[in-house]
C-alpha cells in the first residue's frame, strides 16, 4: 500500500522524502498562525504606543505636530488639571476596600447556599451584563435632586435634608465612587464565589473536628484560600478604576462640575477631543500607560506564579 | 483542563460541594435568608427603576403618578432604536469574528507549535491586554482616521478586535495547554498536517473556549461606549450604547425614554449572559482556577 | 507489511546528553518488538523517531527497506497507540477509526466497511455510535487499537499502552493485543517499562538503559542469559540476586566467598565462563529465586541463612534470607573480607505456598548449580563465553 501523492500507481512502500521536516514544519506553522495576532496587536497597540511617545513632545492637533522637546513635560506637569485628575484617581483608590469587601461578603453569603442560592446568584451577577452607560445613567436618577436617594432620605423622615451629590464639587467624586463600587460587585462576587468553590470542604471540616469556630475558620482557612482571588480581584477592580469610569462619568457627570469628577482617562479624552490638544493628551496617555502598566506587571507576576 | 472545562458553577458533571457547616440554627438561617434578599433588592434596583421610569410620561415621570406607555410608543421617534441596535449587532459580531479567527489559530500556536521566541511573543501580546485604550487614544484615533476608516464600521471593528485579540490569545493558549499533545500528534500520523489539525481537531475541541471568548466579548463590545463614540463618526451608524449615552449627556431627552431605550440596549446582553452564564465565569477566572 | 531497521539512530535533544545513542535494531516483518526499560531509557523516544515524531540527530531509519529520516509520519504509513489514547473527543468510535482513512481520501463506503471489520475484531460493533467520554478505560484502549488497525498499515507502534488499565483489564488486554498482532501479522513496536508485559507478549524483547541497548533477544533467551547485571536484574520479578562476592580455591576446587561460608561452583562453568582469577577483584554473581532451594542439613553446595521477612503471594512465598556467620551465632549480615563483599548478603527465595518458614529461623539452602551468573564485578557484562 502507497501513500505517495505523486505516483499512485507504486505498488510498493515508496514515501515520500521531503526536505522539510516536521519539526520545521511545526514552527512554521506556529509563525503563521500567530502572525495574524501579532500583526493586528503591533498595528493598533504597538505603534500607537510608539507614536504616543513621539507625539508627546510635540504640539499637536491632529493634522500637524510641531517639534517641542521635552518642555512639553515640564509643562504639563504644571498643569493643574493633570494633578486634580490624578488626585481624582487616587481618591477613587480609596472605594476599592469596599469593592473588594462587599463581594467578599456576598459571596461568603451565597457560598451558604441557603434555598434559592442560584437564583440568588444569577440576579446578583445580573447587573455585570449591562452596560456602565446604562448604570451610569440609572445612577445619577439615584443621586439626582429629585432622584432615589432623596426620596428615601425623606421617607426616613428627615423631610428638611436633600442632597445633590451631583452637583457639587466637593461631593460629586462620592456619588461615583459609590456607583463605581456598585458597578464592580458581580463581577468580583464571582471572582471570589469560583475561589470559594474550589476550596475542599474536607480542610474546613478538619479544622472543625479540631475544635474551631465559624470566624477561626473563616480567617484560617477560607482567606489565606481565597487571597489568589483577591489579589487578581484586586488588580482587575484598580485596572478598571483608571480605565472604565469613562462611560459613568460621560454620563453622570461629563467630569464636572468644574473637574471634580474628571480622572485621567477623562482628562484624555477632555484634553483631545474638547480642547483639541492632542499632543498633551497622548502626553497624558503615556502616564495613564505607565500607571496601568505598573499594575499589569503586578498582575503578570499573580498569573504567573500560578503556572 | 478539567477545572477550566468544568468550572465549579453550573456545569451537571461537577458536584456542588456539600454545604459547609452544620445545620445551622433557623433563625440563623432566616437571618441569611433576610440578607441576600436586601442585597437582590439591591442589585435589581437599576432594572427596577428602568422598568417603572419607562412607563411613564414626561410629565408623570416629573409629577410622580401614574403610568403609560407613551414612552415607548415615542421611542422609536427619539432614538433610532432598531438602526442603532442593528450597528451594535454589526460591530459586535464583525469584532468577535476576528478576534476568533485571531486568536484560535494564535493560541494553538503558543501551546501546541511553539517556535523561537514564541514564550517572548506570547507574553508580549499578554501584556498589551494592560494597555487601556485611553493611554493610545490620540494616536489611535489620528491613524484609523487617516487611513479613513472612520467613516463606516470598520475602524471601530479593527479596534474592539485589536482590543480583544490579546485576552483571547491568552485564553485560547491556556486552553489548549490543557488538551494533551497526543492529540494532535495522534491526528498527524493519522495524516494531517497543521492546517489540516487546525482545522479538523483543533477547532471543534476548542468550542467551549470559543464560547468564552464570544460571550466575553461580546458583553464587552456591546456595552462600550469610547470607541463606537470615537471610531464611528456618522450619527447614523451609531451603535445603541453609544446613542444612548450622548442623548443622556446632552440632558434634553426624556428620562423615560432614555430609560426604555436602555432597557433595549441591555436585553440582548443580559440574554446572552443568563444564558451562557458559566462561560462567563469561566473566561474571568481563567488561568486562576485549578 | 515492512521490517523496520534502526541503525546507529541517535536523539540528542538541547541538553547535549543522547537520549537514544547509537540505537541499532531489526524487526522482522511480522515481529512483535517490545522495547523495554526504566522511564527515561530513550524507549520513547525511540519509538517517537519511528512515529516521524521527533527528528534523527544520527544514524538511519529504514521502514521496508527504505530511509524514512526525512519522511513525514503520514508518509510513512505507520500506526501509532498513545498512552492516553490521544481519542478525537469530538467524534464518535466509528469516526475516530475511520478518521485516518477519510484524510487519505478513501470512499464512505470503503472506510465504513473497514470500520466495521476492525470493530468486529475488538468487540467494538454496538459501540460506534458513542463518544470516548462514554467508554470505558477498557473499551477506550480498544478504540485506540481499533484506529490503529483499520489502516492496515506497515507498521504498529505502542506506546505503553495498557498503563492507564487497571491490573485485571491489563493482563485481559495483553493477550487482547498479542491475539490481534498474531492475526494481522504486522510488525510491531511495543513500548513498554512492565517487564511481564515484555515477557509476555514480545517475540523478542530490547532492553534499554540510559539511551543504549542493553541486550535484543526472545524473552526465554533473555531471561536465562541476560548479558549483563541490569538485564538481569531487570526482567523478572522479583528480580534476580546479585552478590558481589570473591572467588577463593578450596578442598573441592574453586568456590564463592560468601563471608565466611563458602559455595562450591561446579567445574563445569570455569570452561562456559570467563571466571577471573582467585583471589582477585572478584565478581557479580547471580542467582534467580527460583533456584534457592530448602535443604536438609548442610552440606558443600548448600548456605545457612537466616529467614528475615517472608512475603506471602498466596501461590508462592518470597523468603527473605540473610547468610549467617558460621562461626558467630546470630549474626545478621556477614561482611567484608577485605572490600571484596560490597553487599550485605541477602539472598530472596521463592518457595511455595506450603512451606512452613517463619522469620527466625535458620535454613540451609541450595543455589541450583545449573543456573548460576557471573557478571564482570566492574563492566556488569556477562562472563559467559561466546556471548
Amino acid at each position: 500500500m502507497s501513500t505517495t501523492v505523486t505516483t499512485t500507481a507504486a505498488p510498493v512502500f515508496a514515501p515520500k522524502v521531503r526536505r522539510m521536516t516536521l519539526k520545521r514544519r511545526r514552527q512554521f506553522a506556529g509563525v503563521v498562525f500567530a502572525l495574524p495576532a501579532i500583526a493586528l496587536v503591533v498595528c493598533f497597540i504597538g505603534i500607537p504606543i510608539g507614536q504616543a511617545v513621539y507625539y508627546s513632545f510635540t504640539q499637536w492637533n491632529g493634522a500637524t505636530s510641531t517639534w517641542i522637546g521635552p518642555s512639553t513635560w515640564t509643562q504639563a506637569f504644571h498643569n493643574t488639571n493633570l494633578w486634580t485628575a490624578l488626585r481624582n484617581n487616587g481618591l477613587l483608590l480609596l472605594t476599592v476596600p469596599f469593592a473588594l469587601a462587599l463581594p467578599l461578603g456576598i459571596a461568603v453569603l451565597l457560598h451558604q447556599r441557603v434555598a434559592g442560592w442560584r437564583i440568588f446568584r444569577s440576579i446578583y451577577f445580573l447587573p455585570t451584563a449591562i452596560s456602565w452607560v446604562v448604570l451610569g445613567l440609572v445612577a445619577e436618577r439615584f443621586f439626582a435632586y429629585q432622584g432615589t436617594l432623596n426620596s428615601i432620605i425623606h421617607a426616613l423622615g428627615f423631610s428638611h435634608v436633600s442632597t445633590n451629590m451631583l452637583g457639587y464639587q466637593s461631593e460629586a467624586l462620592i456619588a461615583l465612587g459609590i456607583t463605581f463600587i456598585f458597578t464592580m460587585i458581580g463581577t468580583n462576587t464571582m471572582l471570589f464565589l469560583t475561589g470559594l468553590a474550589t476550596l475542599d470542604p474536607s480542610l474546613e471540616e478538619a479544622a472543625r473536628i479540631d475544635g474551631a469556630g465559624r470566624w477561626r475558620i473563616f480567617r484560617s482557612i477560607t482567606l489565606p484560600h481565597l487571597s489568589r482571588f483577591v489579589q487578581l480581584a484586586f488588580v482587575m477592580t484598580v485596572i478598571a478604576l483608571f480605565s472604565a469610569l469613562f462611560s459613568l462619568i460621560f454620563v453622570m457627570t461629563g467630569g464636572g462640575p468644574g473637574y471634580a469628577t474628571t480622572t485621567m482617562e477623562f482628562l484624555i479624552y477632555e484634553t483631545g477631543f474638547n480642547q483639541g490638544d492632542f499632543g498633551t493628551a497622548a502626553l497624558y496617555g503615556l502616564i495613564l500607560f505607565v500607571i496601568t502598566g505598573i499594575v499589569g506587571v503586578v498582575q503578570l507576576r499573580l498569573i504567573g506564579s500560578n503556572e | 483542563m478539567t477545572t477550566v472545562l468544568t468550572p465549579p458553577t453550573e456545569s451537571g458533571s461537577h458536584k456542588e460541594p456539600p454545604p459547609l457547616k452544620p445545620p445551622p440554627r433557623r433563625i440563623g438561617r432566616w437571618v441569611l435568608f433576610g440578607a441576600m434578599i436586601v442585597v437582590a433588592v439591591i442589585m435589581l434596583y437599576p432594572f427596577f427603576v428602568m422598568g417603572v421610569t419607562s412607563l411613564k410620561s414626561e410629565s408623570q415621570f416629573l409629577s410622580g403618578g401614574g403610568f403609560s406607555w407613551l414612552s415607548w410608543s415615542s421611542l422609536t421617534s427619539v432614538i433610532p432604536v432598531g438602526q442603532e441596535v442593528l450597528s451594535s449587532t454589526i460591530v459586535c459580531s464583525s469584532s468577535i469574528f476576528i478576534i476568533l479567527c485571531v486568536g484560535l489559530p494564535a493560541g494553538f500556536a503558543f501551546s501546541k507549535l511553539r517556535f523561537r521566541l514564541s514564550t517572548v511573543v506570547f507574553l508580549v501580546i499578554v501584556s498589551a491586554m494592560m494597555v487601556p485604550l485611553q493611554a493610545i487614544l490620540m494616536p489611535e484615533f489620528v491613524n484609523v482616521t487617516k487611513l479613513g476608516l472612520t467613516g463606516g464600521y470598520t475602524g471601530a471593528i479593527l479596534v474592539y478586535a485589536a482590543l480583544g485579540t490579546p485576552f483571547s490569545v491568552f485564553l485560547f493558549t491556556t486552553y489548549f495547554r490543557g488538551v494533551p499533545d497526543e492529540l494532535i500528534e495522534a491526528g498527524i500520523v493519522d495524516g494531517l498536517g497543521y492546517f489540516g489539525a487546525l482545522w479538523r481537531l483543533v477547532l471543534p475541541i476548542a468550542v467551549p473556549a470559543i464560547a468564552t471568548v464570544t460571550v466575553l466579548q461580546f458583553i464587552q463590545i456591546w456595552d462600550d461606549l469610547l470607541v463606537g463614540l470615537l471610531f464611528i463618526q456618522n450619527t447614523s451608524d451609531r451603535p445603541i450604547t453609544v446613542g444612548l449615552a450622548v442623548l443622556a449627556a446632552g440632558r434634553t431627552t426624556s428620562i423615560p425614554e432614555l430609560m426604555a431605550g436602555s432597557i433595549i440596549s441591555a436585553l440582548p446582553a443580559m440574554l446572552v449572559y443568563l444564558g451562557f452564564q458559566r462561560y462567563l465565569v469561566k473566561g474571568l477566572t481563567m488561568g486562576i482556577d485549578r | 507489511m515492512a521490517e523496520i531497521t534502526f541503525d546507529g539512530v541517535t536523539k540528542i535533544f538541547g541538553d547535549n546528553i543522547p537520549a537514544v545513542d547509537q540505537l541499532s535494531l531489526h524487526v522482522a516483518e511480522g515481529e512483535f518488538m517490545v522495547l523495554v526499560g526504566p522511564s527515561g531509557c530513550g524507549k520513547t523516544t525511540a519509538l517517537r523517531m519511528l512515529a516521524g515524531l521527533e527528528d534523527i540527530t544520527a544514524g538511519s531509519l529504514s521502514i521496508g527497506g527504505t530511509v524514512v529520516n526525512n519522511v513525514l509520519p503520514k508518509d510513512r504509513d505507520v500506526a501509532m497507540v498513545f498512552q492516553n489514547y490521544a481519542l478525537y473527543p469530538h467524534m464518535t468510535v466509528a469516526q475516530n477509526m475511520g478518521f485516518a482513512l477519510k484524510i487519505r481520501g478513501q470512499s464512505k463506503g470503503e472506510v465504513a466497511r473497514k470500520v466495521g471489520e476492525a470493530a468486529a475484531i475488538l468487540r467494538l460493533t454496538e459501540y460506534l455510535d458513542r463518544r470516548p467520554k462514554a467508554l470505558s478505560g477498557g473499551q477506550r484502549q480498544r478504540v485506540a487499537m481499533g484506529r490503529a488497525i483499520v489502516r492496515s498499515p506497515q507498521a504498529f507502534l505502542m506506546d505503553e499502552p495498557l498503563s492507564n488499565l487497571d491490573a485485571q483489564l491489563r493482563v485481559e488486554m495483553r493477550l487482547e493485543i498479542a491475539r490481534i498482532q498474531r492475526l494481522l501479522g504486522v510488525a510491531t513496536v511495543y513500548v513498554t517499562h512492565d517487564q511481564i508485559e515484555a515477557m509476555t507478549m514480545g517475540d523478542r524483547v530490547a532492553v534499554m538503559r540510559g539511551g543504549r541497548l542493553q541486550q535484543c533477544d526472545t524473552p526465554q533467551d533473555l531471561y536465562d542469559h541476560p548479558k549483563n547485571d541490569f538485564v538481569a536484574g531487570f526482567m523478572g520479578s522479583p528480580p534476580m540476586n546479585l552478590l558481589r562476592v570473591g572467588l577463593e580455591t578450596t578442598d573441592a576446587g574453586v568456590a564463592l566467598a560468601l563471608g565466611s561460608q563458602r559455595l562450591a561452583i561446579p567445574a563445569s562453568y570455569a570452561t562456559s565462563h570467563h571466571l577471573p582469577r582467585v583471589d582477585g577483584p572478584g565478581v557479580v554473581f547471580g542467582v534467580r529465586p527460583e533456584d534457592v532451594e530448602v535443604r536438609d542439613g548442610s552440606s558443600a553446595d548448600s548456605l545457612t541463612t537466616r529467614v528475615e521477612r517472608r512475603e506471602a503471594l498466596g501461590a508462592e512465598i518470597l523468603v527473605h534470607l540473610s547468610l549467617v556467620d558460621v562461626g558467630g551465632d546470630n549474626a545478621i549480615v556477614v561482611n567484608d573480607s577485605g572490600a571484596v563483599v560490597a553487599r550485605p548478603t541477602k539472598l530472596v527465595a521463592k518457595m511455595g505456598p506450603r512451606s512452613g518458614v517463619s522469620v527466625g529461623d535458620h535454613l540451609d539452602v541450595r543455589l541450583n548449580p545449573d543456573h548460576f551468573h557471573f557478571f564482570d564485578a566492574d563492566s556488569g557484562l556477562s562472563l559467559r563465553r561466546g556471548v
